[in-house]
């Protein structure tokens, strides 16, 4: 019974980890979003590091809990409307632009050397 | 214009005779060339490597002498997982790229990270070419 627990325990406090670790992730991108120059964005992303920070030795489960859901809902009020995205990512200007060809088609480059290559 | 002559001067020289190597690879010609042409996000294994190892020795948490291929970023670099979550940030710029949140935690080394750029970089030619 007491394994169980632990092991669930254990199951628990690694999956507050993870939200936390994602959270701290979207977080700091947001955070770069929001900021126009890199020099307001060192400071910003300081203070939010400063803000999981404090938090750090909270043992509770269900206190962390609580927080991670705070944390979340703070996150999606403040959630940048039109984020940056990586040019080549899904959503970016780029994505998609100069698809495959389909398969089957080739282009041979032989330069008007194809005498040479059939030996 | 700069970067595409140093580019395809280099490679020239690396591939020794252009000619006879155009001959050889023909069906990688645009590949290779490709790769080249965009220095600035698709370069060469090693080159990858040299950055994610410079950057990594230049964040500020690290100390520096122990940056090695292999050092594991939270046990020999003795970083936290938020560091960590700095760190893949800083690539995610320095590459431009976007690398998925379940993907970011897998990232446990230098090695790592080059070779998960490096796999991206070809992908991102294969679409593009």
């Amino acid at each position: 019974m007491s394994l169980t627990s632990t092991a669930g325990y254990v199951a628990r406090r690694a999956a507050q980890r993870e939200r936390v670790r994602i959270l701290y992730r979207r977080a700091l991108k947001d955070t770069l979003n929001w900021a126009v120059h890199r020099h307001l964005f060192y400071q910003d992303a300081s203070e939010l590091r400063e803000r999981f920070e404090v938090h750090k030795h909270v043992e509770d489960p269900d206190t962390i809990d609580r927080m991670i859901e705070d944390g979340e809902a703070q996150y999606n009020k403040w959630r940048h409307p039109d984020p940056y995205i990586v040019p080549w990512a899904p959503g970016g200007s780029k994505f998609t632009r100069n698809p495959t060809p389909p398969s089957g088609i080739e282009i041979v480059y032989n330069f008007g050397r194809e005498d040479h290559l059939e030996d | 214009m700069q970067s595409i002559r140093i580019s395809v001067l280099r490679h020239v020289r690396v591939s020794g005779s252009a000619e006879s190597w155009l001959l050889a690879e023909k069906q990688n010609v645009l590949k290779q060339l490709s790769r080249q042409m965009c220095s600035s996000t698709v370069t060469c294994p090693d080159q990858i490597m040299d950055r994610v190892i410079g950057l990594v020795k230049k964040f500020d948490k690290i100390d520096a002498s122990k940056v090695t291929k292999t050092a594991d970023f939270q046990k020999d670099l003795s970083l936290d997982s938020l560091d960590r979550v700095e760190l893949v940030m800083a690539f995610e710029q320095e590459f431009s790229l976007d690398i998925p949140d379940e993907k970011a935690d897998k990232l446990t080394c230098c090695a790592d990270v080059a070779k998960y750029i490096v796999s991206g970089a070809e992908q991102k030619v294969v679409e593009e070419s």
